[in-house]
């Protein structure tokens, strides 16, 4: 088994969540879709370093997945409080800011 | 730093790489990390009336020392330009306080004390932060304001502040990842952080959070990618890797595509600003002002960087595409801005056509269009913190009155505001004697002789189209009849009239007299 | 051209040299105070204003003391302060050069311009008291705008570039605007402060085309490097600077055909008129000159120009002094014919651009202690101007008086006064060209002393000799006259600037003191001999003329009393002088009326053809933006989709590129 197909598979998984942003509308659901494309790049980057025999992309697989728990937080601090605020989680409501 | 000790050669190797770091020279990073924990801590331990005394003395300090820090590094007998945290047998620092990093953390410190004045200025109805409390039931949500003020902006700015300037000086797309983040998560915090109208506040720190997350994922392929094309997520080492042949090139211009995307993003340019508008308009004003102004010097810190030391070399084959984004980020920014009507959004739009002004100086790709897209920071970043802090202090009864019909013959009744903004406006719209001008001399002469005439016939036509808008402005201000139930001017606070003097004395100062910020501007290139 | 010196290489300043920079920053000082301390500073204000001032003649003084202990070929200095612009090409640098000429020049305005400092202090204290009550804010204003003119004014003589040199002739423009509408109250200072913007505007716009053209060239507007390379540039081009720097030094020095916004001018305070309207500022076009010398010697053609320029109007200035009756308006027309004597000279070449500022130097005493003496006489008389009601003042002032009257002599040429000297070496070096011009410049010239004398000789005795025409007569503003003696401050700048118009000639004539001094600067005086007339026949022919002048002045005024008012049924020659020899009326057929058409024109094409595609344009940008703006929708998951539209053509272009 080639590690393209590992790639092929990174590439799907990014397009995935990035289709993923674009159609839902939960707010939680499209933060998850975000965090979708954070892992299919560490998919990439842990190949990556496979192909070139060496831990160099592993180890940043690890500092991506620290930054998205942080971005975690922030996020749904974030979500919560404006859900506070209007009883809904839905990014097509929060629309007052336009043109 | 851990993943330089795990370096591809070093791997059988028991001995552990120790990085040297030169301290003194990045001594003001230091300086602004740890007073951002000291500032956490401050939050969580001292009871809450002290906190804003404490925590506004903190954090002006702490810029002020990075700026002693900074200046005493400059002048000092340390080979100046070469410092940082270098990997033992690199040559160039992972991290790299070379001139360019120096001069542009010079201008975020100076940029970020005036905007730290602005954000702790609470004379002008008690300020314009607040703790997240849901409002009352049945109360008109839009104008909600909670009550209490609180001080976690203070913490947040500096670690925003701090993350800035790794970002700007990072010579590895994996640190300057961390850094990108360390900037944002705070920024996406403050947005909504406003006291008056929760909810646009908080719609804007929303927007702000899922588009900045999804440009970051951007950032992040764009890295992985170029790790499998060069085996190395060093500056230096794909522009080594560039210099060959023998590599898939696909992954580089896949790479670099979606790695200058993450950047774009956050310098508000071309296809990639929809999010300006709304969360400059949403977020409270002293907020708007330290993204408009600090944001920018370290994306483009970020993009000069990244695109001299890593992608020169390929430089030909890329600077068509950012010609293309250049133009669109000009003209989007100037003729949406002709027909807004909300004065921050406005300024918003005039930020993006900035943006694309800056971007033409980025990519000459040439010491002139270096210095000259630094000088532009430099001046745009103190015009713009002034002209925000102006719109702070008028208001009416629900707070700021950021519609433009509401400043309709404001010169009859504060002639010192309405003539200081008509400055600033003029500024913008790069009108001589202004830092404004000064800075599109710089940056355009250095696009022509590096043979971008084109680009820059567009962008004088994109000035042209833009200078529209804020002459309106001037003209609504002087020759309208003012509104019956208009707003009012503020008397501005000790610190919102320093900062908009700090800013307007800046201006003035870089448009008569642009020698001496050109000259530190030109002091020397990036170390590669 | 191998009489004429090179342009020598600049030294670096050093010694008292190093702190040139003073003399431009005490005066600038000086006004930023005034002008910024506001009402605080009312009480000492002129004092801070006189004390710049002398302090900068102070340091000019010791500045100039050390040069002479200097070899003639050391004396030319460069002191380099900061650059400017330094942006790509444009590389202006702001630097000073100290060298004769412009020491020269530094002496007059700092001395001179103390001098003016210390009269006005007497003068505006009683223009306070006159009319706006206690309050000194109108004066310390006044103070403001003088230093700020003496520190524009030593920009433009001290700057080593073109560009340092337009700064400062915009700021002196500027000075001078304020001045002549300072008394923003009457109407004919505003009006006559808008003249005299808009004909500068004329002239500046020659000198910034010039300072384009100069840069298209050679690339640099360093005086330096213009003048070592001048010769490179093509005989058409220098020809052109030459004539746009003509046309510069015209509007700046009130040269024909823009010499109608002087006159008008003198609508300012006396003080004003006396400092800058006589003995600096006009002076300014004859600096540009002799200054751009190395640009002037390439060009026969220009300077031939500008020998013309300066004959005509030596000769309209001094035909229309001899018609007005008020008493600044005639000084001003002998102002703007003096100052044609030192364009004439300038023009001549090598053999006048010192003879041209010899005679500014002396003009510059005689004539400001002329105005400060024209200032003490409406000083006593309620501010009236018109001459047909003054008579007899010499018993009442007498030190005005000797003083004006020394000045008088020395103007109309009066043997070993200075300027005997300086005219003198004027019409003789105009004679000495070759051919029809020696004959017509030095006639202009010789001529022009004769008319100088008869219009002198007839304001002299209108208003120091014959019957007291003021007995009984009321002011416009209902007082009776009470002529009388000015006060200390004012009659003793008039005394010192009388030495200067007595002794100044010989002092700096003798030995060639002035001449030999300007030649690091200017080259040597090329002494031509032969030509129309021999040189020893000229001062008596000047002298012989003048003395006619003087003659037909007391057959024509002297000898009969003179009407009250000015007599209506008058001959051709009178009218046209009255009207200003139609200077206005030509202004009018060359620029007014030419500039309404070309509007009027323009206003044509603009609401046919330019308004339709301005406002097409306008509705093409404003609707797209409106169309643009309803693609910000406010929806983030809209952002969303821009941004990863905008990143994949951007990916797909950048591949695009590469792969095809």
């Amino acid at each position: 088994m080639t590690p393209t197909y590992y790639l092929l598979l990174s590439a799907l998984l990014f397009t995935i969540g990035a289709v993923g942003v674009l159609v839902r509308r939960n707010a939680i659901v499209v933060f998850m879709c975000v965090e979708l494309m954070l892992n299919a790049v560490n998919l990439s980057l842990v190949t990556f370093a496979r192909i070139n025999g060496e831990l160099d992309g592993q180890i940043m697989a690890f500092f991506v997945m620290v930054v998205a728990a942080a971005e975690v937080v922030v996020g749904l601090a974030i979500i919560m409080s404006i859900f506070k605020t209007r009883r809904s989680a839905s990014v097509d409501d929060a629309n007052l800011l336009k043109y | 730093m851990f993943q330089a000790t795990l370096g591809s050669q070093d791997v059988a190797q028991s001995a552990v790489n120790i990085p040297e770091i030169d301290w003194q020279a990045i001594s003001p990073v230091v300086v602004v990390f740890v007073a951002a924990c000291l500032s956490v801590l401050v939050e969580a331990f001292l009871p809450r009336e002290r906190r804003w005394s404490v925590q506004v003395t903190l954090s002006l300090l702490t810029v002020v020392v990075a700026g002693l820090a900074l200046g005493l590094y400059v002048n000092s007998d340390a080979v100046v330009g070469t410092g940082g945290i270098t990997v033992a047998g690199q040559a160039v620092p992972l991290f790299s306080a070379d001139y360019p990093a120096l001069f542009l953390w010079g201008t975020l410190l100076a940029l970020s004390f005036g905007a730290l004045l602005l954000i702790a200025d609470r004379s002008v109805d008690g300020g314009a932060f607040a703790s997240p409390v849901p409002p009352a039931p049945g109360g008109d949500p839009v104008q909600y304001q909670a009550p209490g003020r609180q001080t976690e902006v203070f913490p947040l700015a500096l670690f925003a502040l701090g993350g800035m300037m790794v970002f700007l000086a990072a010579n590895d797309l994996l640190t300057m990842f961390v850094a990108l983040e360390v900037l944002s998560l705070p920024l996406y915090l403050m947005c909504g952080l406003a006291r008056r109208r929760r909810l646009i506040s908080q719609e804007s720190a929303v927007k702000y959070f899922l588009l900045g997350a999804f440009s970051s994922a951007f950032f992040l392929y764009g890295l992985a990618l170029l790790y499998g094309y060069a085996g190395s997520v060093r500056l230096v080492d794909i522009a080594a890797a560039t210099a060959g042949t023998d590599r898939p090139e696909t992954l580089l211009y896949a790479g670099f595509g979606l790695l200058v995307v993450g950047l774009l993003f956050k310098a508000s340019i071309g296809p990639f600003h929809a999010w300006t508008p709304d969360v400059y308009q949403g977020a409270p004003t002293p907020v708007t002002a330290f993204m408009a102004a600090c944001t920018k010097v370290a994306a483009f810190g970020a993009i000069l960087r990244v695109l001299t030391l890593a992608f020169e070399a390929s430089s030909w084959e890329w600077r068509g595409v950012l010609w293309a984004v250049a133009i669109v980020s000009m003209l989007i920014g100037a003729v949406l801005g002709l027909t807004q009507t909300d004065m921050k959004r406005m300024i918003a739009y005039s930020s993006i056509a900035h943006a694309g002004f800056l971007l033409v100086g980025a990519i000459a790709m040439t010491e002139d269009g270096l210095s000259g897209t630094m000088f532009y920071l430099l001046a745009y970043g103190f015009t713009t913190l002034a002209a925000f802090g102006i719109i702070t202090l008028v208001r009416d009864g629900n707070g700021e009155a950021t519609h433009l019909s509401q400043w309709a013959g404001l010169a009859k009744r504060s002639p010192l505001v309405a003539v200081t903004f008509a400055f600033l406006l003029l500024a913008l719209a790069g009108i001589p004697m202004t830092s404004g001008f000064m800075g599109k001399l710089a940056v355009f002469s250095a696009a022509i002789a590096d043979g971008m005439a084109p680009l820059v016939v567009v962008a004088l036509l994109a000035s042209a189209i833009a200078a529209f808008f804020y002459l309106r402005v001037i003209v609504l201000m002087y020759f309208s009849e003012p509104a019956q139930d208009g707003p009012t001017v503020s008397v501005p606070g000790a610190f919102t009239t320093a900062a908009i003097t700090l800013g307007v004395v800046v201006t003035l100062l870089l448009g008569v007299l642009p020698a001496f910020a050109l000259d530190w501007a030109s002091v020397g290139g990036f170390v590669s | 051209m191998e009489t004429f010196l090179a342009v020598q290489e600049p030294l670096a300043a050093s010694g008292v040299a190093e702190y040139g920079w003073l003399l431009i920053a005490l005066p600038l000082f000086g006004a930023a105070v005034l002008l910024l301390g506001g009402r605080r500073t009312n009480a000492w204000g002129h004092l801070l204003g006189c004390a710049t001032v002398i302090a900068a003649f102070v340091y000019g003084l010791a500045l100039f003391l050390s040069m002479t202990g200097m070899p003639a070929d050391e004396r030319v200095r460069e002191l380099h302060l900061f650059d400017w612009i330094p942006v790509n090409a444009l590389n202006v640098e702001f630097g000073l050069r100290i060298d004769p000429l412009s020491m020269v020049f530094v002496l007059l305005i700092t001395g001179v311009g103390a001098l003016i400092h210390i009269y006005s202090v007497g003068y505006m204290s009683h223009d306070q008291a006159g009319r706006t009550g206690a309050d000194n804010t109108e004066r310390r204003r006044f103070f403001a705008y003088l230093n700020l003119f003496v520190g524009a004014m030593l920009i433009l003589v001290l700057g080593n570039s073109f560009v340092t040199l337009y700064l400062g002739w915009e700021g002196v423009g500027l000075a001078s605007y304020l001045l002549i509408a300072f008394w923003q109250h009457r109407p004919a200072a505003a009006t006559a402060a808008k003249k005299a913007f808009l004909m500068n505007r004329v002239g500046d716009v020659g000198l910034a085309l010039a300072i384009f053209l100069m840069f298209a060239e050679l690339g640099t507007t360093q005086y330096t490097e213009v003048f070592a390379r001048a010769g490179e540039m093509p005989t058409g081009v220098l020809l052109a600077i030459a004539l746009l720097l003509l046309l510069g030094a015209c509007g700046k020095s009130g040269q024909f055909p823009l010499q109608a916004w002087l006159p008008d001018a003198m609508e300012g305070p006396t003080p004003v008129s006396a400092l800058i309207h006589a003995a600096t500022m006009v002076t300014a076009g004859v600096y540009l000159i002799a200054r751009s010398n190395p640009i002037y010697n390439l060009t026969e053609d220009g300077r031939l120009v500008v020998t013309i320029i300066g004959a005509l109007t030596l000769l309209i200035g001094a035909i229309i002094g001899c018609a007005y009756d008020d008493i600044k308006k005639v000084l001003a027309y002998s102002t703007v014919s003096q100052i044609g004597y030192m364009i004439l000279a300038v023009g001549l070449g090598p053999a006048g651009y010192a003879l041209g500022i010899f005679h500014l130097l002396t003009h510059g005493f005689f004539k400001a202690g002329l105005f400060l003496g024209a200032g003490s006489v409406m000083h006593g008389m309620n501010d009236e101007v018109n001459m047909r009601r003054f008579g007899g003042l010499a018993k009442h002032m007498p030190i005005t008086f000797v003083t004006f009257g020394l000045g008088y002599l020395a103007l109309i040429g009066f043997p070993f006064l200075s300027g005997y000297f300086s005219k003198d070496e004027i019409v003789a070096a105009a004679f000495a060209q070759e051919g029809w011009r020696g004959w017509v410049f030095g006639g202009a010239a010789a001529l022009g002393a004769a008319l100088t004398a008869f219009y002198m000789t007839r304001l002299m005795l209108m208003t120091f000799f014959g019957e007291k025409r003021w007995k009984g007569q009321k002011s416009a503003d209902g007082r009776e006259y009470h002529p009388h003696e000015s006060p200390a401050s004012m009659t003793v700048p008039m005394i010192v600037l009388a030495f200067g118009s007595v002794f100044g000639g010989v002092l700096l004539y003798s030995g060639d003191r002035l001449l030999g001094w300007l030649e690091p600067s200017l080259g040597a005086v090329a002494h031509a001999e032969g030509g129309a007339l021999p040189h020893s026949v000229i001062p008596f022919l000047v002298v012989g003329l003048s003395a006619v002048g003087v003659l037909l002045a007391w057959l024509l005024v002297g000898r009969r009393p003179v009407p009250a008012t000015a007599p209506a049924q008058v001959s051709f020659p009178v009218r046209a002088a009255r009207a200003d020899l139609y200077g206005n009326a030509l202004n009018e057929t060359l620029f007014a009326r030419p500039g309404t058409w070309l509007t009027r024109a323009l206003v044509y094409v603009d609401n046919r053809g330019v308004d339709g595609l301005v406002n097409g344009i306008a509705a093409l940008l404003g609707g797209s933006s409106g169309r643009l703006r309803r693609a910000q929708t406010g929806f983030v998951r809209s952002y969303a989709l821009s941004i990863l539209g905008g990143a994949v053509l951007l990916t797909a272009a950048l591949l695009m590129v590469r792969f095809t």
